[in-house]
């Protein structure tokens, strides 16, 4: 079995190399069956994995090799596989693999198919690579590696500026948080000695009270790492602060903004506060900081989504909002919420993505909503799968009968917001309340802007609307499949009453006095509780169905009323402009003087260029000596001799 | 003992002596001629020390074969060695420099081995009793017997030398006519002559 | 008297001998095959090798254990490799005549002394070793007679390695003189017992040392090597730059911790000093260099200093480290010759670096191979190379070599510019007249294969630095 789960890892590496090192070779249709067929082989093995060490209880790690050892500093390459890695697997497998046969059909016009597929596969081992890490450094290795391909996919089209700009922005950002990750790793190894998580973990409740002296600062240990590690986090997952680039990401194509901006990658910074939750538990002010930032985060984007008119920066802030969520859930020490909530908006999020994507494909790339309309009776199946995942997304359904997957995920999590009895915790329940109202009314907001209506777009367009072909549709129906059923299935392993059964040791959550774990306090909440979010979602989608089918004048009337605030939230409250201010400019500046005074001024000209002339002069001076008689070299070697022997003789006799 | 110590000093000077002239020599036929006469004086120490065997292969190796050797090369070659000399003239002071620190450091290092004492334990395959065995025998003993594998590849070295000489020398010349006796005799009537039939009139072709 | 565990060395004196017969009645046309059945031998000596009993063979003169079996490993593949290389160019048309039959046949002998030095328990044996190898590499270095370049090459090899036999064979004797035995085992015991090394002891050491320092072509004995690599045929410069450097290495690493292991007070700060000076040398000699034989042979005395680095921390780790940098610099050598054996215009072997100008747009796999060598020489991590320096810096610094550690690292960082103007001229400059291609297939082979082991030894380190580690572990427990 452990070769099995090693194979469904390295598949897609194969895969990426095949179809990036020969996709001259193997063609269009070649690198594509390549990367197609790896990633769904290795989709079947994650499914079996699940299976065998998710509802089997069988977690194991396979070594692989011993990769760093220098002093007592050793990094073993090993890949761990507990019900946290095989369900992210899984996640990261299907999604990877829907995409990667949607693409097929959503590239079909562009020129370097090989490279895309390529990239894909190689983001997708990386992504494995970061949930089966063994150890830090490797998860490390994982978090830079789907870093640099998802640099590689925002910049895919090239020759776009505004693309290159966004993977810039995009990485740099991502620098910010990995600074912070990485100085959490290197803090960890001093204080544990060790990198491998298992040791980390066991010896956690050790250094509850170790101390960090940085600066004259007297700082709690544990306290100041995970907050370390948490900024990687909020980098990585768009958090608020370090969430801009998550927008400008959509400039990739979409089948990219499915697979890494909405189900895999951002997800990351939850997978990995997850993973570390043996050390968060010891670091109650962090998680609640955790919880805030989260909260404010769902909050934030969901305001933002309200005004936005491009169909992805929609979706793609609507991301950023249920990133929130998962992360205030983690930070009340609901991670198992967290991963359920990650879970189901792998599906319905890669669904809505890749919808969007087929109403692009559509409307001749078109992503202006206000461009589009009418265009329910052209595409009807991608119309029936954007309800399918809004209704998923805004989590409709019926409190303790059935529902899509974000009515079962993202009710616990309020649930647990409510049932923590805590200051961070009301917070979180008030704000994600309001943005669950906010993501039921932008949701269908986008959904009637676009589907209903009149046609808005010119006539040659819409002459050109045609439903997707069945390559992108099938994927779309395996997405809209695991829409409507993941909640529904998964609810009683991942936070049923026998969570901890499911999950082993993979998450470790300290019970209070009582023995009761948060999620146990969640499932005690009032009836009102459970019922509020479905009422607020029923709220919004008629709000939405009052301001664009009833009364489609109310919008401009809203906007006009409150202008003030339309600005703030369609300007995304001004995040970069004051980054651009504060600090791209200084930054520039700073780049500028260093380039011509410093460089240019002092170290050209005493550092490289000084020393370089002077390497010149004295090796002129080398080949002088090398004069090619035999005689001139056996003076030297006698000299060399004697000169040794004398040196020796001189200290012997010191 | 006073004899042999004064054919010790008597052999060891002349050996330094002719060393001298080897390298001081104008003509090079004197200095190989000195070279010859340091190989007798050290054949001469040898004897002293007991290693006659040693002392007639010095004799045989380097006075018959190697120093005879030298000597050729050089009344065959036209080597102008004033002109080398010429050459070395310059670099006489630095040669000389460096030979006496050499010089110096050897003194040290053996005035240090007399004065400190420092006692010489057996050797690694110890002598036996020269009144049991014979050194020549006991001198076969260790290369033909202990070290034999030393002894084959040293054969070994030699094959390599040769191999070399060979490569790095010997040129088959085409165009030179040589005989062949072995394919002389090798040949046959057949295709030696050959047998025409002439037709009337016609002639031979 | 055990003989076992020296069969492979039996074996292939035996295929040599055996081989040059019938190079001899079949002629120089059998010169390509014969490459092919010598790189066979080698790989069957090493597989029996592997299979033969370890221990000490013929009364303590031969050793074969875990060092010994590395070295020989890396001689192998070193000679196997440069063998087949110059296969590639055995019947070459820009009228420098077909390969002799000897060359092979010499190559093999050349492996056999090496095999047999790394080997050596005793220093007669390590001499007749040293003396099988040398007399080849004097042979081969002249072997394209009709060259001068070549010819001369081979006479100032041949010279100046007889000076610094000379030195050794001294030094050998006077530490019979000193400590009255030339076994290993015996010298340390003797050694061990005088507590601090006598004064002619130490000079031995000194003169021995130097000897050894010529073989590894280590300043300040270092001035043959450039001359020697320009001048002999490339395919014979390979064959010098790769296992002769190993088996040098390995037996320098050998003769200072076994035998003289107690007196490394005495040969601790020489070693320190040779390797600082090798470095330096390596780093400032190539700057000026356009001929890129010239370069690859400061490059050479660079990456030995290196390793003499490690062997000057005198410790367990110092030598694990300088045998895990010769065996990555052996691959780097492999690749980089291999490349540069593949630099041919016109059927004419072309050798200044200007001639590399553009080769990415010409010949973009080949010029990205020579990178990844190139980066890897200069010590860029990821690769190979980075680590090779990371082991020997760090083994320095743990043994309180920190000037020695500094020096090292900034010649690196100069030899940098080397490597980069290498690349830069590769892949920033416009191309000349393209060079011929494709490459040769056995050329392509060494160069995949070579640049493949650099480029995966950091997921896969450990055949190297396990085995290293073992036989540095062994050697340290004699």
């Amino acid at each position: 079995m452990n070769a099995l789960y090693v194979i469904a890892i390295f598949l897609p590496l194969i895969g990426a190399l095949s179809a990036g090192l020969f996709g001259r070779s193997l063609g269009d249709r070649g690198s594509q069956l390549v990367t197609c067929s790896a990633l769904i082989l290795a989709a079947v093995l994650s499914v079996i994995a699940f299976i065998d060490v998710g509802l089997g209880h069988n977690p194991r790690s396979v070594e692989l090799m011993r990769w760093i050892e220098s002093g007592n500093f050793e990094a073993g390459w090993a890949l761990r596989f507990d019900t946290l890695s095989v369900v992210m697997m899984c996640v990261v497998t299907i999604v990877s693999a829907c995409v990667h046969v949607y693409s097929v059909g959503y590239m079909s016009h562009d020129h370097s198919k090989p490279r895309f597929m390529a990239y894909l596969s190689l983001f997708t081992f990386a992504m494995l690579m970061l949930v089966t890490a063994d150890n830090l450094v490797q998860m490390f290795f994982g978090w830079e590696g789907v870093g640099v391909c998802s640099y590689l996919l925002i910049g895919f089209w090239y020759d776009r500026p505004s693309a290159n700009a966004a993977a810039m922005k995009a990485f740099i950002v991502n620098r910010v948080g990995d600074f912070g990750f990485a100085l959490g790793i290197f803090g960890i190894f001093l204080l544990f000695d060790t990198v491998s998580f298992d040791t980390i973990f066991g010896a956690a409740a050790q250094f509850t009270d170790a101390r960090i002296h940085f600066l004259g600062l007297d700082l709690d240990a544990i306290e100041t790492l995970c907050f370390l590690l948490f900024i990687g986090a909020m980098g990585k997952s768009a958090q608020l602060g370090l969430h801009t680039w998550l927008p400008d990401a959509m400039e990739g194509p979409t089948p990219v903004s499915a697979l890494i901006h909405a189900a895999t990658m951002v997800t990351a910074g939850v997978f990995m506060v997850c993973r570390l939750s043996p050390i968060f538990e010891y670091a109650p002010n962090v998680l609640a900081f955790v919880t805030i930032v989260g909260a404010a985060t769902a909050f934030f984007a969901a305001t933002v989504g309200l005004t936005q008119f491009d169909i992805k920066r929609v979706i793609a802030y609507s991301t950023c909002s249920q990133l929130g969520y998962m992360f205030f859930a983690a930070g009340l020490s609901a991670y198992p919420a967290a991963m359920f909530h990650l879970t189901t908006h792998a599906f319905f999020k890669a669904l809505l993505f890749l919808g969007a994507g087929a109403v692009i494909h559509a409307m001749s790339d078109e992503q202006d909503m206000r461009k589009m309309g009418g265009i329910r009776g052209h595409i009807k199946q991608t119309y029936i799968l954007m309800w399918i995942g809004s209704l998923a997304l805004a989590g409709v359904g019926i409190p303790g009968v059935i529902g899509f997957a974000g009515f079962y995920s993202k009710d616990m999590i309020l649930e647990v917001a409510y049932g923590a009895h805590t200051i961070p915790g009301f917070i979180a329940f008030t704000l994600g309340i309001a943005a669950a109202l906010m993501t039921a009314f932008y949701s269908w907001r986008l959904i009637f802007m676009t589907f209903h209506g009149a046609p808005r777009a010119d006539e040659k367009v819409m002459a050109h609307v045609h439903e997707s072909p069945p390559i992108m549709l099938w994927p779309l129906y395996v997405l809209a499949l695991g829409a409507v059923i993941s909640g529904v299935a998964l609810y009683g392993p991942f936070v049923g009453h026998h969570f901890q059964e499911f999950w082993g040791d993979s998450i470790v959550i300290l019970a209070n006095v009582q023995g009761e774990t948060i999620i146990d306090k969640a499932h005690h909440v009032p009836f009102w509780v459970k019922a509020l979010p479905v009422v607020v979602t029923a709220l919004g989608i008629y709000l939405a169905w009052r301001f664009y089918i009833k009364q489609t004048d109310l919008p401009a009337k809203t906007v006009a009323a409150f202008e003030g605030l339309h600005a703030f939230f369609f300007n995304k409250w001004y995040f970069d402009e004051a980054y651009d201010f504060l600090f791209v400019r200084p930054a520039k500046w700073l780049g500028r003087q260093l380039w011509q005074r410093g460089d240019i001024g002092v170290i050209d000209r005493f550092g490289p260029d000084g020393i370089s002339s002077m390497a010149k002069r004295v090796a002129d001076r080398a080949s002088k000596l090398q004069s090619g008689y035999v005689y001139h070299y056996a003076f030297a070697m006698l000299i060399g001799v004697v000169a040794l022997v004398a040196w020796r003789i001189i200290q012997e006799g010191a | 003992m006073i004899v042999a110590t004064l054919c010790f000093y008597l052999f060891a000077g002349v050996a330094i002596v002719s060393g001298l002239m080897v390298v001081t020599a104008r003509n090079p036929v004197h200095a190989v001629l000195f070279l010859i006469l340091t190989f007798f004086n050290a054949a001469g120490l040898f004897v002293l020390l007991g290693a006659e065997f040693l002392a007639m292969a010095l004799v045989v190796v380097y006075v018959g074969a190697v120093a005879v050797l030298f000597l050729f090369v050089v009344m065959m070659l036209d080597v102008n060695f004033q002109e080398l000399r010429a050459g070395a003239a310059r670099y006489m002071s630095v040669g000389a420099l460096v030979g006496l620190a050499l010089l110096a450091e050897l003194a040290l290092v053996l005035g240090g081995m007399t004065l400190g004492g420092v006692e010489v334990s057996g050797g690694a395959l110890p002598t036996p009793p020269a009144d049991q065995v014979h050194n020549t025998r006991a001198l076969g003993q260790i290369i033909y017997t202990d070290l034999f594998v030393l002894f084959q590849i040293a054969g070994l070295i030699l094959l390599v030398a040769m191999i070399g000489a060979i490569v790095l020398t010997l040129r088959s010349r085409p165009g030179v006519r040589k005989q062949k006796i072995a394919d002389q005799l090798a040949r046959t009537p057949e295709q030696a002559v050959e047998v025409v039939k002439v037709p009337l009139g016609g002639g031979a072709q | 008297m055990q003989a076992a565990p020296m069969l492979p060395e039996i074996l292939l004196a035996i295929a040599g001998m055996v081989l040059l017969m019938v190079g001899v009645f079949v002629g120089d046309k059998s010169a390509k095959p014969l490459t092919y059945v010598v790189a066979a031998a080698l790989f069957a000596a090493l597989a029996l090798g592997w299979t033969t009993p370890h221990g000490d063979a013929f009364g303590g003169l031969f050793v074969a254990d875990k060092l010994a079996y590395f070295a020989k490993a890396l001689i192998v593949i070193g000679a196997a490799a440069t063998v087949l290389m110059a296969a590639g160019r055995a019947t070459p048309s820009d009228g420098s005549g077909p390969m002799r039959f000897e060359q092979p046949v010499l190559m093999l002998f050349a492996s056999v002394g090496m095999m047999l030095m790394v080997s050596a328990n005793d220093l007669m044996s390590l001499y007749v070793g040293l003396e099988l190898q040398s007399l080849a590499l004097y042979v081969l270095a002249a072997i394209r007679r009709d060259s001068l370049r070549a010819t001369e090459a081979g006479l100032k090899y041949f010279v100046l390695g007889a000076l610094s036999s000379g030195m050794l064979l001294y030094g050998a004797g006077m530490i019979y003189g000193f400590t009255g035995a030339t076994n290993f085992d015996r010298i340390a015991a003797s050694v061990t017992a005088m507590g601090t090394p006598s004064l002619g002891l130490v000079v031995g050491i000194v003169f021995l040392m130097a000897g050894l320092a010529f073989k590894v072509s280590a300043a300040p004995f270092h001035m043959w090597t450039p001359d020697v690599y320009e001048g002999a045929d490339t395919p014979i410069t390979a064959f010098f730059a790769a296992a002769p450097k190993a088996a040098a290495l390995a037996l320098f690493a050998r003769v200072m911790t076994d035998p003289l292991g107690d007196a490394a007070s005495a040969w601790g700060q020489i070693v320190a000093m040779i390797a600082g000076l090798s470095v330096i040398v390596g780093a400032f000699g190539a700057l000026a260099q356009r001929n890129i034989k010239r370069l690859m042979a400061y490059s050479s005395i660079g990456h030995v200093g290196f390793a003499l680095i490690g062997l000057a921390a005198a410790s367990e780790n110092g030598v694990r480290s300088l045998l895990i940098y010769s065996a990555i610099y052996l691959f780097m050598n492999l690749a980089a010759f291999a490349f540069i054996l593949a630099m041919r215009r016109d059927e004419h072997a072309v050798e200044t670096i200007d001639d590399l100008a553009g080769a990415s747009q010409t010949h973009p796999y080949m010029a990205l191979a020579l990178a990844a060598v190139l980066f890897s020489m200069a010590g860029i991590p990821p690769l190979a190379g980075f680590f090779a320096k990371l082991y020997v810096l760090s083994a320095a610094v743990d043994s309180g070599l920190y000037v020695l550690a500094v020096v090292g690292v900034l010649a690196s960082v100069i030899s940098c510019f080397y490597y980069l103007r290498l690349i830069k001229l590769m892949y920033f400059d416009a191309p000349r007249d393209a060079m011929d291609s494709p490459m040769p297939r056995d050329l392509g082979l060494v160069l995949g294969v070579a640049t493949a082991i650099i480029l995966v030894f950091i997921l896969i380190p450990s055949p190297i630095v396990a085995t290293a580690t073992a036989a540095a572990q062994e050697l340290f427990q004699r």
